[in-house]
């Protein structure tokens, strides 16, 4: 290089081939090609191409749609994500880094009380103060605005109530942030408290002043939000099981606890338009609800994402306080910033919902499992947020990855007088789920059955349909379970370890990318887009929605590309922060981003290949079907000397199309069943999850440490380990500190105690044990080069391997999470105290004595391997439909089959009968449009 | 911030340049570092010395620039996470983050980059366990920690082989290879 870099390909083809080949299409290739039989061209790394195209790379699963398209370039390498060294050079801008001229600091006055009528507020004393721009409240802005369509329930400020301590009342920008916190302090409200609800049950009840009003369709005159019923199957079957398991959970409530507290920054610029600074999983619905808000159409504002400093499900709504910025703009004509402190980020919340679960899991003589009966009430606080999803999403995620014989389902999510519940990684399965998989384990101790025996032996095959209607493509289940059961020596230590120490299995199964995109017509508008575009220089420019939040999505998209087009992965550049340039992706929530929109970057990627292929035909002669894509260089698959570079390519296209462009979109096929509530649930895909975890417990003080986990995910197809990995273990530690310590403690009065994360204990590092990642890829046949998911799942078989290892420890079977100390020891004293033991070093610890089922179920599993193994590799992708262990006919219609199977989304009164059931009292209620009274 | 009872002149060194600003008399130093000095790498995560998102070493020695009065910084040497690469090369500990995976939302990253680099100055040579009480007072989200810890030992190593990361402003991928003589094809792909 020493003569300077030159862009332009040389013109050194002027040397004619002098070894008797022949010589391809009008122009001849000195540069390059050696024209030996050992050509330099020949980059293509042969073991990462798959078998099925040639390469040396095992296909266990069979082929893929998208094998003729692997270069060998990236895809399935270790690569740091793109945009690493922003984030180790400290450039990487978050929402607070962005600073403007003439900057003002927004502030947001808000509620001290849980639930109060505002009377009035007087804002005159603040707005004399010096250094005060613009002061806004409920009034400046009376639209609202929600997530969901369906549940819009949000305003900018509070209209004419308070919901709950935190809730935003007013806001104030001001000169600098001292001016703007005693602007807001001088601002006077007059409340008139109202009686508050904090918990759950008590939202169930008819209420004087029920939170939020919705109009007819508001459930009787409590504060139900949303109430879910499903049965399907055999119910029957599970009042008669032999083994069976009931419990009756209660998980408290998270936060996502993500290290960058929100921030947002807005302005008007002098054209009239709108930019909103925010790190946003959802900038897409931002755009939207801003839209809505503040009167003005979508094309004049443009939302930029920043760096996002974690998500998790927290940064995935439309914020009132992004709301308050930009009127606050509007009204001062300059940029304003407002940047949270700490206890704001929990006053906004949107964590998991604090919930009672009541958990059936029943089993038949025959070691199959007759069904999963949930009853789950939810708590929602006082907004609406991802609700109604979540409400479904606790019963619906059971339906795999067991075949079952009955599903009864009731869930129901109230209003109360807290900061909103919403989404958080693992959106709405992870309570459930872990109530499901402790049920599964105590129903295989007692057939005496080994629990990773039972559950290989009721897994669903792959492509199957589930009982209530989901497609499941790819499953590495089995695969999973085989890994951590030999990798943590599980037959060895299962029920062998002495007291305290204890090991415990647990399952996962999640959504995919969600199947019905939040706002959009499904059949009409894709869920991703991508658009590409590819100059003079030869690099490859992204355009892409899709929010980049540290999960690696600009990387997998940057590595989708490079994979299709052989370019290294430093010639492709990704804008995917700012709406004017990016197309509409729907967001990074339900774990659909590797899967959506890597799909549309290949398709857009193909169709630029094609285009360059096109370009080499002209140039050498050679119809594209027997050229290959190599590292910067198109050849003749024969005679690898024979090609021509990209560059060069690329010119030759320009040169014959002018701009050279290409755009692809990713939307779900057509999937599902038809009843109420059908959509919630579906995805193109599944990941499953099979964990072991190791734990000792100090039974004198209660106190669980987990010593190691062996964590098997199924991700389809591993495009970049090293982040893979790194959710896995990422969501480990999530999942343990749900499991071990963290909660949001609410006080006697419904104040919440531990705003902060010094009271809110997230696991050090000190306690984070070691965490053996296992890649298991079942290689999705619709997935991106057969990818599924790897955020959120990963999160869920902790929880369960985690409990089921304290029962393998000292014999107690838990029932409330967290598992702190105080509740395990209070656990212990009583578990003493039936046993009439004095000390809790002589607890007995349960022992596994195979029972008769143990062989026939251990048969079984081999006999399914090996259907399934079938199913894998075999071009027949028709659905294995669930129930036909239980002598469910597919092919017959409903009214033929075998008594007592059935599909209902509306309870009958004897479905409610039992007093005990929580969820349930909601359908005791009517809507008001079907009480005749209005 | 709350209202101060006057400003006054505040001198530092951050980053090898001199810094002088008037501040107020109850200014908090991450406040200055951020508000004046420029350095937004800095990052704020929860104002009470939780978190260590704000990290910073203060005469080498790694403190929480919120839980700092900058007055008590005054006249100090401060290294924030933008100065620890030299020029566009990265520092071992920055490369390494990257290439384990140390670093996955990256807003955790400066304050466990500013105390793993402090660890690697006093002990070049950190045992995983070691590793692990250096960075015991940083929260990550992200990561579970395990690539971090993995990051740091790799970045031990790196130190102790002399070898440094590469610069970024180096010549990336040529669209155009040149054929046998082309520097950027891997060893023996010509005759």
């Amino acid at each position: 290089m020493a003569k300077g870099y030159r862009q332009a390909p040389g013109k050194s083809g002027d040397k004619k081939r002098t070894d008797g080949k022949r010589v391809a299409g009008q122009q001849d290739f000195g540069v390059p090609g050696s024209g030996g039989s050992d050509p330099h061209s020949k980059l293509q790394d042969l073991d990462y191409v798959p078998e099925s195209v040639g390469g040396w790379k095992k296909q266990p699963r069979g082929p893929h749609v998208h094998d003729r398209h692997v270069t060998g370039m990236t895809i399935g390498k270790s690569v740091p994500l793109v945009d690493a060294n922003w984030k180790m050079t400290g450039q990487a801008q978050y929402g607070d880094d962005i600073r403007l001229p003439g900057e003002l600091i927004g502030k947001i006055l808000r509620s001290p009380h849980h639930y109060a009528l505002i009377k009035s507020i007087d804002t005159s004393n603040a707005e004399a103060m010096e250094g005060v721009f613009a002061i806004a409240t409920g009034q400046d802005s009376v639209n609202k605005f929600g997530v969901l369509p369906v549940t819009k329930d949000e305003h900018a400020m509070a209209q004419d109530k308070v919901r709950h301590v935190g809730d935003l009342v007013a806001c104030v920008c001001a000169i600098d942030e001292a001016t703007a916190i005693e602007a807001m302090n001088a601002i006077s409200v007059e409340y008139e408290v109202l009686p508050s609800i904090h918990d759950m049950e008590d939202g169930l009840k008819d209420s004087e002043h029920p939170i939020h009003d919705r109009g007819k369709y508001h459930i009787g005159e409590s504060n139900v939000q949303k109430r879910v019923f499903q049965q399907f199957g055999d119910l029957d079957g599970m009042e008669r099981a032999p083994y069976r398991h009931e419990a009756d959970w209660e998980t408290a409530g998270l936060h996502h606890g993500f290290t960058e507290p929100h921030a947002v920054v807005a302005h008007w610029d002098p054209s009239g338009r709108l930019t909103v600074w925010s790190p946003q999983q959802v900038p897409h619905y931002l755009h939207r609800a801003l839209s809505a808000v503040l009167d003005i159409p979508m094309h004049q504002i443009n939302v930029h994402r920043t760096f996002v400093g974690g998500g998790f499900g927290g940064k995935s709504d439309p914020f009132p306080h992004e709301m308050c910025a930009a009127i606050l703009a509007r009204k001062s004509g300059r940029p304003v910033r407002i940047n949270f402190d700490r206890e704001e980020v929990y006053w906004i919340n949107r964590g998991r919902h604090p919930s009672r679960i009541q958990m059936g899991v029943f089993a038949d003589d025959e070691g199959r499992i007759s069904g999963i009966e949930t009853d789950a009430l939810i708590d929602g606080g006082a907004f609406a947020s991802f609700g109604h999803v979540t409400t479904y999403y606790n019963g619906v995620l059971h339906t795999a990855p067991y075949e079952i014989g009955g599903f009864n389902y009731t869930g129901a999510r109230v209003w109360t007088n807290k900061p909103a519940s919403g989404a958080m990684r693992g959106h709405g399965a992870v309570n459930s789920r872990c109530a499901v998989e402790v049920g599964i384990d105590a129903v295989s101790e007692q057939m005496k059955v080994d629990p990773m025996t039972f559950r290989l032996a009721n897994l669903l095959p792959p492509h199957s349909r589930t009982i209530t209607g989901f497609r499941v493509t790819s499953t590495g289940m089995r695969e999973c379970l085989a890994k951590v059961r030999e990798q943590s020596d599980w037959d060895e230590k299962f029920r062998n370890l002495p007291l305290g120490k204890g090991i415990g299995v647990g399952c996962g199964f999640f959504i995919s990318g969600s199947g019905l995109p939040i706002h959009w017509d499904p059949e009409n508008f894709p869920h991703a887009t991508v658009h590409l575009q590819c100059d003079m220089d030869g690099g490859v420019t992204v355009h892409t929605g899709a929010a980049e939040i540290g999960q690696g999505s600009d990387t997998a998209v940057a590595q989708a590309v490079s994979e299709v087009l052989a370019l290294p992965l430093d010639m492709i550049r990704i804008r995917s922060k700012e709406s004017d340039t990016a197309p509409v992706d729907l967001g990074s929530y339900s774990s659909r981003v590797t899967f959506m929109n890597c799909n549309a970057a290949i398709k857009a990627a193909c169709e630029l290949r094609d285009k360059v292929m096109k370009a080499a035909w002209e140039i050498t002669g050679y119809n594209p079907d027997v050229l290959v894509l190599g590292d910067r260089r198109i050849y003749y698959k024969h005679d690898p000397a024979i090609g021509v570079s990209w560059l060069e390519a690329v010119h030759k296209a320009q040169a014959d199309v002018g701009s050279l462009i290409a755009s692809g979109a990713y939307r779900t096929p057509p999937m599902g069943g038809v009843h109420k509530g059908a959509a919630a649930g579906l995805a193109p895909a599944y990941s499953f999850s099979a964990y072991v975890a190791e734990v000792d417990v100090d039974v004198e003080t209660g106190f669980v440490k987990i010593t190691k986990a062996w964590a098997a995910h199924d991700c389809g197809k591993a495009l970049n380990p090293l982040a893979v990995k790194g959710q896995i273990i990422g969501s480990c530690h999530m999942g343990m500190g749900q499991v071990l310590s963290e909660e949001m403690k609410y006080g006697r009065d419904g104040h919440l105690m531990n705003p902060d994360l010094l009271d809110y204990k997230i696991m050090s590092v000190h306690e984070m044990p070691d965490v053996v990642p296992i890649i298991v890829e079942s290689n999705d046949p619709e997935g991106p080069f057969g990818a599924k998911e790897a955020g959120e799942g990963p999160l869920l078989p902790i929880l369960p391997a985690v409990c089921n290892a304290i029962y393998d420890a000292i014999g107690i079977r838990i029932d409330e999470l967290p598992v702190t100390p105080d509740r395990l020891h209070k656990r212990i004293e009583k578990h003493c105290r039936k046993l009439g033991i004095n000390d809790p070093l002589d607890l007995p610890v349960p022992r596994f004595e195979a029972g008769p089922l143990q062989k026939k179920l251990a048969d079984r599993a081999d006999e399914h391997a090996k259907r399934d193994h079938l199913r894998d590799i075999q071009e027949d992708r028709s659905s294995y439909v669930n129930g036909v262990l239980f002598g469910f006919d597919p092919d017959k219609p409903m009214a033929e089959q075998k008594e007592g199977w059935r599909e209902a989304v509306v309870p009958t009164p004897k479905d409610l009968a039992d007093p005990s059931k929580r969820a349930a009292r909601a359908w005791g209620h009517v809507e008001r449009r079907h009480r005749g009274d209005d | 911030m709350l209202p101060g009872s006057g400003k006054e002149t505040w001198n530092a060194v951050v980053n090898d340049e001199n810094h002088e600003h008037l501040i107020e008399s109850n200014a908090i130093l991450l406040d200055v570092l951020r508000d004046q000095a420029g350095t937004l790498g800095v990052k704020r995560g929860c104002d009470m010395g939780t978190c260590g998102c704000c990290a910073v070493l203060i005469d080498g020695e790694p403190r929480l620039s919120c839980l700092c009065l900058a007055k008590e910084a005054r006249g100090t040497n401060i290294t924030t996470v933008e100065g620890l690469a030299d020029g566009h090369h990265l520092h071992p500990i920055q490369q390494c983050f990257a290439e384990a995976g140390g670093s996955q939302c990256g807003f955790c990253t400066p304050g466990f980059l500013i105390v793993s680099a402090a660890l690697l100055d006093e002990n070049p040579e950190p045992s995983r366990d070691e590793i692990k009480c250096a960075i015991e007072g940083n929260l990550c989200r992200c990561t579970g920690y395990q690539q971090i810890v993995d990051a740091v030992e790799m970045a031990a190593s790196m130190k102790r082989d002399g070898s440094s990361p590469p610069d970024a402003t180096d010549p990336k991928s040529d669209p155009h290879p040149l054929g046998p003589d082309d520097p950027s094809l891997p060893p023996g792909s010509s005759k």
